[in-house]
């Protein structure tokens, strides 16, 4: 058994070897100081940040509810929380581009003769333009990152014992109140853990950035649409590099978030 | 160190309530840096269509660009912003997915995809409306640098020692183009058998060879530029295997001036094409780059109505100047003998294209008009026929046969009819325009003129017109031409387009000219003679 985990361990080694030797580190350092890789390298970090905390505000609750409460239509909402994942990436970066740019879902059914815009009202009327943007990489990102977060988040839940929670509400606490007091404290390393996944999984992101977001330089290229920019025109040497800055940078900040889970767990 | 429950409580709490906060504080900061970020990105001052400076991002140009052209329209756009100091913003991506994202945004002011077949999907989409054609590629076979499996022929594809990757040719556009190739001489099967991979994209076959994954791939020339350690090897079998690479301006751009502004300068014989050779294509000849070109048009005075608001338009659309000079093309054709060279000559007649056919040697027939007698509302005079211009103490005007194509076809049609002598008595001015002469019929200084059905599409309530029959030289032919010589042969073909679109041929047709290039109405445009008088009959 321990050398079949050490062959999996050994196949993650060796492809990082395969990369490194591929490279030169004249490309990586030419690759680090280009202006363009620079600014897709700030995108990522803060729109991968963004959507991973953004994931578990939204995943803990939900989870919470997923794992405790019996409703109508909670295998409903169960299913439809796993449709992000198992989605083909581009058919949502294709769906999250209808969504904007197409009359809204019902609209005409609503309003006779309405092609009402969700695109169109947000950049004419609010200011806020979402396509071909930072927010479609965040929004794209999320989308996907949170249906991770959120199904992490459940398993969570349904490993810590409610009895505690009910003990709680006996002595005079809400649900709210048991939820704040006593089970949200006991979830910090499911809430680190889902922070973590969907953050890697922001990270790896591409196809429904390349569809809604586009890849336009200095305005919404990820580091994971660099590297598809870049095998385009044949520079596999730069796609190596840009490849092994995202392992490096995905190896410090799972580092920082593991520290972080531990610290806050003492 | 020991806590009471209540303080272990107050620590959870108080815990729970710095991490919501401090992740609220850290959402609202990085949101607030990449805002701060979008607006702070490099960008160049962008220009309006009146050439003021804006700063707006909504007026900044939009190109969607195959990513296979990123690292050439990279160089490009770099001068580009750097001489006229308009900025581009680029987005790249595969072909057939820039495509869906123009259809379903309706975003975007040009787009150049890896070859034009998917400009063509764009045109039949109605989504493409000028097209500039930019550089050709050619299907060949790459190899790692020295040829190691020596593959010189289409045969050492088939070897079984040679690993053979090809793209799919139902996403690919060189995958296409190789199998309906091969396919003509019926060779394709043979290759597709041999075949041990199709990938999606070109540069991923071209990858496969780099990284060993293959030993020969089936790739586009102009691909190869980036990759040093492999070489082409060209087949006869794949001689016609080419390609074209052009930029299409988006039919629902709001900036057309300044999107055919970037096209023309990716497209200029001195600009981009230049570089677009550094990067291995094989380029078009390409206009001369200009900030604001200036086209010289030479055209017949009886076209000015026909084409004068098309003319306009295209001016505003392409953010051009168009000179033009409308004269009869006996006069216009002397100029140009003299020396002076316009970048395209619409003539009255084919006649007068003829006799500078060393300037214009490649012209198309574009349209008819056909000679008719005028007269007075109501015909005073009641002539009916060509022999009726014979009668006594009549005033006739005719164009003047040296000075334009109306004039040298009258002569003919008189000389055709046998009556030119008798006529020429009762001649009392030659001019060297129709409209002259429908200026002198509503003064009531002449009785009957002979000029075109268009000259007179202005004056239906003041004119009747006798259509004059059996007789073939009665109608001249006009056709137009772009001068060998010209510096801007795109722009001027652009012209061409617009003066052959729909819009325009009603315009042709509303003016009295039958439409002869292909296309819709090829019926006779009479709508004056029928409107305003029916058409007398020639004995």
């Amino acid at each position: 058994m321990g050398g079949l985990s050490a062959s999996f361990l050994l196949l993650i080694v060796l492809l990082l070897a395969a990369d490194l030797m591929f490279t030169s580190a004249g490309e990586f350092r030419a690759a680090l100081v280009k202006p363009e890789i620079q600014y897709a390298f700030r995108l990522t970090l803060l729109s991968c940040t963004i959507a991973a905390i953004l994931s578990v505000w939204v995943a803990t609750p939900l989870g919470y509810l997923l794992s405790r409460y019996r409703f109508p239509g909670r295998s409903l909402v169960d299913t439809i929380v796993d449709i992000p994942i198992v989605l083909p990436p581009l058919v949502l970066g294709l769906s999250l581009l209808i969504l904007f740019h197409q009359p809204f879902p019902f609209s005409n059914w609503l309003f006779p003769g309405s092609d009402w815009k969700l695109d169109s009202w947000l950049r004419d009327e609010v200011g806020f333009t979402v396509t071909y943007r930072w927010p479609a990489v965040v929004l794209a990102q999320f989308a996907v990152a949170c249906a991770f977060a959120v199904r992490t988040m459940r398993v969570t839940f349904d490993q810590i014992d409610p009895r505690a929670e009910d003990v709680a509400r006996t002595l005079g606490c809400t649900r709210a109140q048991a939820f704040l007091r006593v089970a949200l404290p006991q979830s910090w390393r499911g809430m680190i853990t889902a922070g973590t996944i969907a953050w890697a999984r922001a990270l790896g992101e591409f196809g429904p950035i390349l569809v809604f977001a586009g890849a336009t330089r200095f305005r919404t290229e990820v580091l994971s649409t660099t590297v598809f920019l870049e095998l385009s025109v044949g520079q596999l040497d730069a796609a190596v590099a840009v490849s092994l800055l995202m392992v490096a940078m995905a190896i410090v900040v799972l580092l920082i978030l593991r520290l972080l889970g531990a610290g806050l767990s003492a | 160190m020991f806590f009471t429950s209540d303080e272990w409580e107050a620590r959870a709490m108080s815990k729970t309530l710095l991490v919501m906060i401090g992740s609220v504080g850290l959402l609202g900061g990085m949101f607030w840096m990449l805002s701060r970020g979008d607006t702070r990105r490099p960008t160049m001052v962008t220009r309006s269509e009146t050439g003021e400076p804006t700063g707006s991002d909504s007026d900044e140009l939009i190109l969607f660009c195959a990513a296979s052209n990123q690292a050439v329209v990279e160089a490009i756009r770099e001068d580009y912003e750097a001489e006229t100091g308009r900025s581009v913003q680029i987005q790249y991506g595969a072909s057939q997915t820039l495509l869906s994202q123009m259809e379903v945004t309706g975003a975007g002011d040009l787009f150049l995809p890896a070859d034009d077949s998917y400009l063509k999907m764009a045109r039949d989409k109605s989504m493409i409306d000028e097209e500039l054609k930019i550089a050709r590629m050619r299907a060949v076979v790459a190899v790692a640098k020295g040829n190691p499996k020596n593959i010189q022929n289409f045969s050492d594809l088939l070897r079984d020692d040679v690993r053979l990757v090809q793209a799919n040719p139902e996403a690919a556009a060189v995958g296409k183009l190789v199998r309906d190739v091969l396919r003509r001489d019926g060779l394709w099967n043979d290759l597709e058998q041999a075949t041990d991979a199709f990938r999606t994209t070109v540069t991923d076959v071209a990858n496969d060879v780099v990284v060993g994954a293959a030993d020969a791939a089936i790739v586009f020339d102009a691909v190869l530029h980036p990759y040093p350690q492999l070489e082409a090897v060209q087949l006869d079998e794949l001689a016609e295997g080419t390609s074209q690479v052009s930029v299409g301006v988006s039919a629902g751009t709001m900036r057309p001036a300044s999107a055919l502004h970037f096209a023309r300068y990716l497209s200029a014989a001195d600009r981009g094409l230049p570089v677009y050779t550094e990067h291995g294509f094989e380029v078009d000849r390409g206009d001369r780059w200009s900030d604001v070109p200036e086209l010289t048009v030479y055209a017949g005075s009886m076209l000015r109505p026909a084409i004068e608001e098309t003319i306009v338009q295209f001016e505003s659309r392409e953010g051009v100047r168009v000179s033009r000079a409308y004269n009869g093309c006996g006069i216009l054709v002397s100029q140009m003998k003299s020396g002076q060279h316009p970048d395209a000559y619409f003539a009255c007649d084919s006649e007068f294209m003829n006799q500078v056919s060393d300037l214009f040697p490649e012209s198309v027939p574009v349209s008819q008009n056909e000679l008719v007698i005028l007269v007075e509302k109501g015909n005073p005079h009641k002539i009916a026929s060509l022999r009726d211009l014979t009668r006594d103490g009549l005033r006739v005007g005719i164009g003047h046969e040296k000075q334009c194509a109306m004039g040298w076809i009258t002569q003919n049609v008189f000389k055709e009819g046998g009556m030119q002598q008798e006529i020429m008595v009762n001649v009392t001015v030659q001019t060297p325009t129709g409209d002259m002469l429908v200026n002198q019929l509503r003064t009531g200084s002449l009785d009957a003129a002979v000029a075109y059905l268009s000259n007179a599409a202005g004056s239906a309530e003041f004119l009747d017109a006798i259509q004059i029959q059996d007789i073939q030289c009665s109608t001249a032919t006009q056709p137009w031409a772009v001068s060998k010589d010209s510096e801007y042969p795109s722009l001027a073909g652009r012209l061409f387009e617009k003066i052959c679109s729909t819009e325009s041929q009603e315009v042709f047709a509303a003016e009295g000219f039958r439409w002869q290039l292909g296309q819709l109405n090829s019926a006779p445009s009479n709508t004056f003679t029928r409107e305003s008088s029916p058409v007398s009959r020639d004995e």
